[in-house]
């Protein structure tokens, strides 16, 4: 109950957190509030003992090198993509790439601060600067870029928004739902989609927004909703965890239609580019890794490689004149190093959290890497 | 002759940095000056702060096309927000009409019981308020959910009873009276047997009075009356109907329709609340002097008597203003129906954030609206309170 109230006076902490970072900012530029100045407003209030970061500047890479931490914004009840597993440790895909930032900026993997948020808090979270980054399965949208002033790095995940049913409802797609209840998660875009997906084909539904998944299970376990939609990957999640008295996973059917493009991918606040490089990168790095086929099990062969892209990449010393490439990102010239031996290349990543041998079963399909022998969507841009 | 200058003596009022009047009102204004001078500064800071950090602080989002839609309305994706928040102020106003209504009944009565001579009714009320009382209500709604209305038949084997009553675990239906095409028609009918009914009213009561004849004027207009609405009704090929719900495609169609949210919010909301006010009745009648009740007895009156000219009236004077406070929680707690999937006031206005429309301006339209609804049932409460205390004279 604590927690409905506290989302209720969502946007009255929003404006306190304003309210508190105003005590600094506001004598440091009072007439000049113009949009390009959010850097100087976001560091200038904690950064105490003056330019500590070794990034130098003032921005939000300065400020996590001085706290020694990343306040990762995450999911704590998605099935593979943030969860909190039986040992009380967080854990999932999107928990992963908390790390691999962690490990690229900081050289340890472990150096976060997990923020367990809900799709409505999300934003707010990440405006207020309560959270360096979100990795919550959050869908980069242009309203998203705009009207809440996030910045999405490089998609991590390439999600559909489908629908699922019961296999014995006798509804074989989408156009069998005519008059249909439909559940869905409360704060998400996936509302919107079913609106224009079902107006589009002339159906009527009933839209039924809960704000816990597991009210979603019983209403659906219940007859209550024909649907859920949702992510499929969420959907997976949910279909993985079918009890076996209602058939198992096999009592609940995915249809095939894909109802919205849903790319998930971190997201940073509008306005700190260095910052943004930083994230965009770490996550570029594990992409990279497997195109090259650098895996956190031949890190230390490759490390020894003679192939002047992979040694580029991992910052060895390279050609004749022993170079080191450094692109001047502010990061390590061996962060990659760090990142794939600490957490892993993504195909390492996707297939410890959500891929085939999981409980979610996921084929790579769409995020396969774009030369893989059935190609997908991954295509990290050259390091160099 | 010697003339000695005194100084004036202080005319009545000391200076004014003595004097207790200015110092009070001065305190009183150095008071509210620091109030607003805080507020003012809070304001300032949130409003740099959103410039800053470019989020938007006008209201022209209401305009946009809300692109949801909402369940068990009519309500569609192309309205703007403005209206998707009228369809949830709505769905609140049906909460709290409705629950108030039911808790100031079933409050009273369990009130009242508690206090009654008989063992086992006075126990059950005592059980019935301490159970519920002691629990929040978001269990008491979740459970109403849970255990009570999701366990009601799929909408495919939803009950009919006798087209009068349709119960699913998805909509609970009750038929209604609708208004047919010959309503107009009937409506005139009536009006004008009424007034023949009147007229003949009055002439019977004039020959009575003249003559001492037995006026029967209950049976000559009563009759005519009877004729009229029943004739008509039933040559005009009934005006009014009663629509029956049935089980269609995937809902309930015809009679009234209620979601099982809604029932599970109200049903939940009325026996949390009623258990509060029950006590409030209780602890109001105790309260009343029991030497009015026993002037009461000295006078003659019955027990009865005693209970509903003496006793009651007092008590309900005590007890109004704890059980606005009781309407007021119900009515606020209805935002608790986000954990059972009814789309009121707050749940919407949750849905709304989400799809890209400013939080800090949803909020305070959120609280705004809450304010404004609390005001007016305290309001409507009050005219009541001061009517009451008027009687007492």
């Amino acid at each position: 109950m604590a927690r409905f109230r506290a989302r209720h006076v969502l946007g009255t902490l929003l404006a306190f957190a304003l309210l508190g970072a105003a005590c600094s900012d506001d004598d440091d530029e009072p007439a000049a509030p113009d949009e390009g100045t959010e850097e100087t407003a976001e560091g200038g209030g904690d950064d105490e003992g003056g330019d500590g970061g070794d990034g130098g500047g003032d921005g939000l890479l300065a400020e996590v090198r001085d706290r020694g931490s990343v306040n990762c914004g995450v999911n704590n009840a998605v099935p593979g993509f943030g969860v909190v597993d039986d040992a009380g440790e967080f854990a999932g895909f999107d928990i992963d790439y908390c790390r691999v930032i962690a490990a690229a900026v900081l050289g340890d993997a472990e150096a976060v601060e997990y923020v367990p948020l809900t799709a409505e808090q999300r934003f707010t979270s990440l405006a207020s600067g309560e959270i360096d980054v979100l990795v919550r399965n959050t869908t980069w949208t242009a309203s998203r870029d705009g009207t809440e002033n996030a910045a999405f790095v490089t998609t991590t995940f390439y999600d559909g928004q489908g629908i699922m049913v019961r296999t014995d409802s006798g509804i074989a797609g989408i156009d069998d739902m005519d008059g249909a209840t439909v559940c869905v998660l409360s704060g998400t875009t996936t509302e919107q989609n079913l609106a224009t997906e079902f107006n589009a084909r002339g159906l009527s539904f009933e839209p039924l927004s809960f704000d816990e998944v597991d009210q979603i299970r019983e209403a659906i376990l219940q007859g209550q909703c024909d649907g859920w939609t949702s992510d499929r990957s969420q959907l997976a999640g949910l279909r993985s965890a079918w009890p076996d008295a209602e058939g198992g996973p096999e009592g609940l059917t995915i249809f095939e239609d894909i109802i919205s493009k849903e790319p998930l991918g971190p997201a940073v606040q509008d306005g700190d580019d260095e910052w943004y490089d930083a994230v965009n990168w770490a996550v570029m790095a594990t992409i990279l890794a497997e195109e090259l086929g650098i895996t956190s099990e031949n890190i230390t062969e490759q490390l020894e490689s003679e192939d002047p892209a992979v040694r580029g990449f991992l910052g060895q010393p390279t050609g004749e004149d022993e170079t080191v490439v450094d692109p001047g990102l502010e990061l390590d010239p061996d962060f990659a190093v760090t990142v794939i031996t600490e957490v892993g290349n993504y195909g390492e990543i996707f297939d410890r959290n959500v891929g085939p041998d999981t409980a979610l079963g996921l084929e790579r399909g769409l995020n396969a890497l774009w030369n893989a022998d059935e190609p997908g969507l991954l295509y990290a841009t050259p390091y160099r | 002759m010697t003339v000695t200058t005194v100084p004036a003596a202080p005319a009545g009022r000391p200076p004014p940095w003595r004097d207790q009047r200015v110092l009070r009102a001065g305190a009183q204004v150095v008071a509210v000056g620091a109030l607003v001078a805080v507020l003012a500064y809070l304001y300032d800071n949130l409003t740099t702060n959103l410039r800053i950090r470019g989020i938007a602080t006008d209201f022209d989002f209401l305009d946009n096309p809300s692109t949801i839609q909402i369940a068990y309305s009519d309500f569609r994706a192309s309205q703007p927000v403005s209206d998707a928040i009228l369809v949830g102020v709505k769905n609140t106003l049906l909460v709290a009409a409705v629950g108030i209504v039911l808790t100031l009944v079933l409050g009273t009565v369990v009130g009242v019981a508690r206090l009654s001579g008989n063992l086992l009714v006075r126990q059950t009320a005592a059980v019935y308020v301490e159970t519920l009382r002691n629990v929040p209500p978001l269990l008491v709604i979740v459970f109403a959910n849970s255990a009570l209305f999701l366990q009601l038949p799929a909408i495919a084997e939803a009950v009919d009873v006798g087209g009068l009553l349709v119960l699913s675990n998805r909509e609970l239906a009750v038929a209604s009276p609708v208004v047919g095409d010959s309503f107009g028609a009937w409506l005139a009918i009536v009006a004008v047997g009424s007034v023949l009914a009147t007229v003949i009213w009055a002439w019977r009561t004039r020959v009575s009075d003249a003559s001492g004849a037995p006026h029967h004027r209950v049976l000559w207009s009563g009759s005519l009356l009877l004729v009229t609405v029943v004739g008509s009704y039933l040559a005009l090929d009934g005006p009014v109907r009663l629509s029956h719900p049935s089980v269609v495609g995937r809902g309930i169609s015809g009679g009234v329709a209620m979601s099982i949210g809604y029932g599970a919010v109200v049903f939940g909301l009325v026996i949390y609340t009623s258990s509060h006010v029950a006590e409030i009745v209780r602890g109001s009648v105790q309260a009343v002097d029991r030497g009015q009740g026993e002037a009461a007895e000295a006078l003659g009156l019955s027990s009865g008597q005693r209970l509903r000219h003496v006793v009651l009236p007092q008590a309900f004077r005590i007890a109004l203003p704890p059980i606005i406070n009781q309407l007021l929680n119900l009515t606020k707690n209805s935002s608790l129906a986000i954990a059972v999937g009814y789309a009121e006031l707050s749940a919407l206005t949750l849905v709304l954030i989400s799809q890209a429309n400013p939080a800090p301006q949803m909020v305070l339209i959120l609280m705004a609206i809450y304010i404004v609804i609390s005001v007016v049932i305290s309001l409507l409460a009050n005219v009541v309170n001061r009517r009451l205390q008027l009687v007492e004279r």
